[in-house]
């Protein structure tokens, strides 16, 4: 399976080019374009009651759909809802992933995707929602962001702080904390920031460069109010 | 053959590959007769059928016995090292753990790290990591394993002062583990209970709610709807009928203590037996139900009633408990201004809401108690309900939404009797006249 990025910006698009045989799971919806050699299939990944706790309890997709090239090879065209970059990881079945929920764009058929409840301020304040995709096993995983997605390396005990709701992905080896942005509580909310999550190295953190809540809140305000 | 043998990059033909795959047998069987105990210590749950898959790993790189398979069962992290971290396979021999990099990773070369130089903690996103620490000839080495096969075989291997560390580490998941416990449960609790509160309470919170709100958006909210009916209907704007209605307000609001409300009565020409009181202090008297009454105590009975369900605040907690908890938490909260929009959004109409039994009573007994300090005669309210229930009740709307029953009727003489006997003063307009100028 090979993939490349096109288009790489604000509006990028994968292609995947399978092998005959090969296939590769993707966010329902996702599939933009694909060779007439592919099947689209819909699957529940993770079974009926796993696709069930992902839909109610991370808020993703209850279904993936399965693109197979069945009849030979062929290329598929994928693409995300959110104008946002797309960045390709390669997994090697050491490495895991804690993915936010709308993250998720595709993945090898050896990827394991699965929910994954975080702790309470984690989840509460971490601007993630409590539950989080967990991504493990092995082959190439496709992530998108909303806006630019940016990579941070961070060495064994090496911190960083991000702002929550900035978070795309990162490795299980990091940790973090949820604190407030500033040492007092009004400073905290009054300069914009509220919550940040202190992070503690070693791994990788990949961030974007919008937030799609405040985007959100930000256009609400255009948008006329129904009598 | 040395200690330092994996797959990858030193099996190069056949018949190694045996002496291989028993050497893994050894350090993978000697788990599983301490599995359990070890899975007590809580490190390696979460990766349970990681380990299965890890199992089968071992086996084929041992059978395809070539040189480009390697199967990394860690993440090495150092200077050296990209920062997503170097897969290498970890195995643990009796000295200590051999780490072997992929060729491409690193320079190829196993790294031997005996016991006295480690030190172990747990880590990671939700301290299920075991994380190995050490200072080699290459600089800083952190070591991520959650592999429980090598966890297992490295706790079984380790001496005294690392299994000290171990049982440490364990304690620190255990305790992040009950820390967690702790909170989930005290949080649990506390949402348990304020449903619960909110569920026995919920009339309380109400009332909190509504006194929060500023007379002036009730006004607001009242008069819109007051003007919207009234330019529907035709509206007697003068005559004996207006300024009776007029001497009754005026005498009881002289009555009522700190009064925020300014009444406005209006007499709309219709025979629907009716009144009604909108938030706010407007008030609508139909002439059908003045030409019912046979006195003017009766109809100052009825509105008594009516000013005291705007003084109740009867109608504001009708709209906020209709428009739910959510509403109410936001006002108690702060967010007032919201009411409005909310109100307009979920298409709440002034006019359908109907008032409460609870409610009903409160306006009946102060109402009571407002004709006993104006001194007008209590007893004309209760005469008016009773004939009310009595005959027909084809027109009579009032009644449709103010239930009458002999307990209510008996309630009221009961409260009347118990009030201190006051002179009633009559009224200065003669009722059969007013009922004169309303016409047939």
């Amino acid at each position: 399976m090979k993939s490349e990025i096109l288009y790489p910006g604000a509006f990028p698009m994968v292609r995947v080019d399978l092998a005959a045989g090969e296939s590769i799971k993707a966010e329902s919806g996702a599939m933009v374009a694909c060779s007439p050699t592919i099947d689209i299939e819909s699957k529940m990944e993770g079974g009926f009651l796993g696709a069930l706790s992902r839909k109610f309890l991370t808020g993703e997709k209850f279904f993936f759909q399965t693109l197979r090239a069945s009849r030979g090879p062929g290329e598929a065209l994928l693409a995300p809802t959110v104008p946002g970059e797309i960045v390709i990881l390669e997994l090697d079945g050491v490495n895991e992933y804690m993915v936010q929920k709308d993250g998720f764009l595709a993945g090898a058929d050896g990827i394991v995707i699965e929910s994954k409840m975080q702790g309470l301020s984690r989840g509460l304040l971490g601007g993630e929602g409590f539950f989080i995709l967990k991504i493990s096993g092995k082959g190439t995983l496709v992530l998108n962001s909303f806006g630019a997605i940016h990579k941070i390396e961070l060495k064994p005990d090496q911190e960083y702080i991000v702002d929550n709701s900035h978070l795309v992905a990162w490795s299980s080896t990091t940790s973090y904390n949820i604190e407030k942005a500033t040492s007092g509580w009004v400073a905290s909310f009054t300069s914009g920031e509220g919550f940040v999550c202190r992070f503690r190295g070693p791994g990788l953190v990949y961030i974007q460069s919008r937030n799609p809540g405040s985007f959100g809140a930000w256009i609400r305000q255009f948008i006329p109010v129904s009598e | 053959m040395d200690t330092a043998v994996h797959p990858g990059l030193r099996v190069a033909d056949a018949e190694n590959a045996g002496q291989l795959r028993s050497r893994f047998a050894t350090i993978l069987n000697v788990p599983q007769r301490v599995r359990l105990r070890l899975f007590v210590c809580g490190l390696c749950w979460p990766t349970f059928r990681a380990s299965e898959r890890g199992h089968s790993a071992f086996d084929e790189s041992i059978v395809d016995h070539t040189m480009t398979q390697f199967f990394p069962n860690a993440l090495c992290f150092g200077d050296t090292f990209p920062a997503a971290g170097a897969p290498c396979l970890v195995q643990v021999e009796e000295h200590g753990l051999t780490v072997t990099f992929a060729s491409d990773t690193a320079d190829g070369q196993p790294e031997s790290v005996p016991f006295s130089a480690l030190t172990v903690s747990a880590g990671g996103l939700g301290h299920d990591q075991l994380v190995v620490k050490w200072t080699g000839p290459k600089g800083d080495r952190t070591l991520y394993l959650k592999n429980p096969d090598v966890i297992r075989a490295f706790r079984q291997a380790a001496p005294d002062h690392v299994s000290h560390s171990f049982a440490q580490a364990a304690e620190q998941v255990r305790q992040v583990r009950h820390r967690g416990r702790l909170v989930w449960g005290l949080v649990g609790g506390v949402l348990l209970a304020t449903v619960l509160g909110l569920w026995f309470q919920s009339d309380l919170l109400v009332e909190i709610a509504v006194s929060r709100i500023p007379v002036e958006w009730e006004q607001k909210l009242g008069e819109s709807a007051y003007r919207d009916f009234l330019s529907h209907q035709e509206v007697m704007k003068e005559g004996p009928a207006v300024a009776a209605l007029g001497e009754m307000t005026q005498r009881m609001t002289a009555q009522i203590l700190d009064n925020p409300y300014k009444f406005e009565v209006t007499v709309v020409k219709s025979d629907v037996v009716n009144a009604f009181a909108l938030p706010g202090g407007y008030v609508v008297v139909f002439t059908g139900l003045m030409k019912k009454a046979e006195s003017g105590e009766e109809v100052a009975g009825v509105l008594s009633h009516e000013l005291n369900h705007v003084l109740q605040r009867h109608g504001l907690e009708r709209i906020v408990k209709s428009l739910g908890l959510m509403t109410v938490a936001a006002i108690v909260f702060g967010n007032q201004q919201g009411l409005v929009g909310m109100m307009k959004q979920f298409g709440v109409e002034l006019f359908t809401l109907k008032f409460g039994r609870e409610q009903e009573t409160e306006a009946d007994l102060t109402g009571l108690q407002l004709l006993q300090r104006a001194k007008i005669n209590p007893s004309g309210m209760i005469t008016f309900f009773e004939r009310l229930s009595e005959k027909d009740q084809g027109r009579m709307e009032w009644l449709s939404t103010h239930p009458m029953s002999a307990a209510r009727a008996e309630r009221l003489q009961t409260e009347l009797a118990a009030l201190p006997k006051k002179l009633p003063e009559p009224f200065t307009f003669d009722w059969k006249q007013v009922q004169a100028s309303l016409g047939s």
